[in-house]
């Protein structure tokens, strides 16, 4: 099955996978995919968005752009990582319209953070308990360039291979390597500058 | 760049999971003799680890309900759209038609003479003018009574 071959690569195709039915025309085919999806999308979409009811709109939009696009859907590529582009797509197009928001202006840390790594010192991260360690994470995260977040969510949260993120992101395999570094060293620093700040709640 | 200063440069990937094993090994190789790449790459596995754990969403109340309900509004509008521009088209087709028609017909009770202000109506290029006008006047005026008939629905329903 198309999409339990995405799931599970070593399934066979069959007429009754949701997906066959779905480029078929059949929209009932969407009870079956949309669940499987709809966490991990909807989580990705707000990583990106920052809003849960704006994430909830691309959500929808995602799902009304496979419907026209299944047609051009090919089996041999992961049904998630044409998902995830589309939902990306979208998710940028709108940061993109907003004016005041740039999606991939760096930050103050975002470009040659391996050079100003602290030599010596305790990790303040390690500092922390466990469970503020999470919402620190989190804030900084939000904190980033929308290209930096992505790639960290698509890593990290979706357990995406890099070249599945440069399929999702659309960027060569050696930008992927290369963001997903800055993305890391930016988040490290973000987290750095509020814990030495005391801004902990 | 010395051994050093590249194998800093790959510790986020390292720390990320994501280096074939042979450059990992090379890289953890090197942190067990160099305390700096050591504890760089421990600090940076612990922002990995952390990302794997952030704190959940929750998924909006009914998101599914919605999004099966847009996805039918959505296709019932395209549906919608296609019939309306079915029925311009033919609209648009059946005015040709019984322009033509008329054409042969008034050509043929006239013998091919109908002159106004000495111009003759039943002449190939002003009749086919005069149909073009008409046709697309139709097909206009259809779409714009089609489209406050789908106002109107939206209205109230």
């Amino acid at each position: 099955m198309i999409l339990a071959a995405t799931l599970h690569p070593e399934s066979t195709i069959s007429a009754d996978d949701p997906l066959v039915r779905l480029r078929q025309g059949d929209l009932d085919a969407l009870t079956d995919i949309l669940p499987q999806f709809q966490f991990s999308l909807y989580r990705f979409l707000l990583r990106m968005v920052q809003e849960p009811a704006l994430a909830e709109d691309l959500f929808q939009q995602t799902w009304l752009r496979v419907i026209e696009k299944i047609s051009t859907y090919k089996p041999s590529r992961p049904f998630q990582s044409w998902l995830f582009s589309i939902a990306r797509n979208l998710a940028i197009d709108h940061l993109r319209r907003k004016k005041s928001f740039s999606i991939d202006a760096p930050d103050e840390f975002g470009e040659a953070f391996v050079d100003n790594m602290a030599i010596a010192g305790p990790n303040p991260l390690e500092e922390v308990l466990e469970f503020e360690r999470g919402i620190i994470l989190s804030e900084a995260l939000g904190k980033l360039p929308a290209i930096h977040r992505e790639v960290l969510a698509l890593r990290f949260e979706e357990g995406m291979s890099l070249e599945q993120i440069a399929e999702v992101v659309d960027i060569p395999l050696s930008t992927v390597k290369s963001r997903l570094s800055r993305a890391l060293d930016s988040l490290r620093k973000h987290v750095e500058i509020r814990l030495s700040k005391g801004d902990v709640s | 760049m010395n051994s050093h200063e590249s194998i800093r440069a790959m510790l986020p990937l390292a720390a990320a999971g994501a280096m074939p094993p042979q450059e990992l090994a090379i890289v953890e190789e090197h942190a067990r003799t160099c305390p700096a790449c050591q504890r760089d790459l421990q600090t940076l596995r612990l922002y990995s680890d952390g990302l794997q754990e952030l704190p959940q969403p929750v998924l909006p109340a009914g998101l599914l309900r919605r999004t099966k309900a847009r996805l039918i509004q959505e296709q019932e509008k395209k549906a919608a759209q296609r019939w309306r521009a079915l029925t311009l088209s033919l609209l648009v087709l059946f005015s040709w038609a019984s322009g033509l028609t008329s054409w042969l017909l008034v050509r043929a009770i006239t013998g091919g003479v109908l002159s106004i202000f000495g111009v003759n109506l039943v002449a190939v290029g002003i009749w086919s003018l005069v149909s073009a006008v008409l046709a697309w006047a139709t097909a206009g005026v259809a779409a714009v009574v089609m489209g406050k008939r789908d106002e109107l629905v939206r209205k109230f329903l």
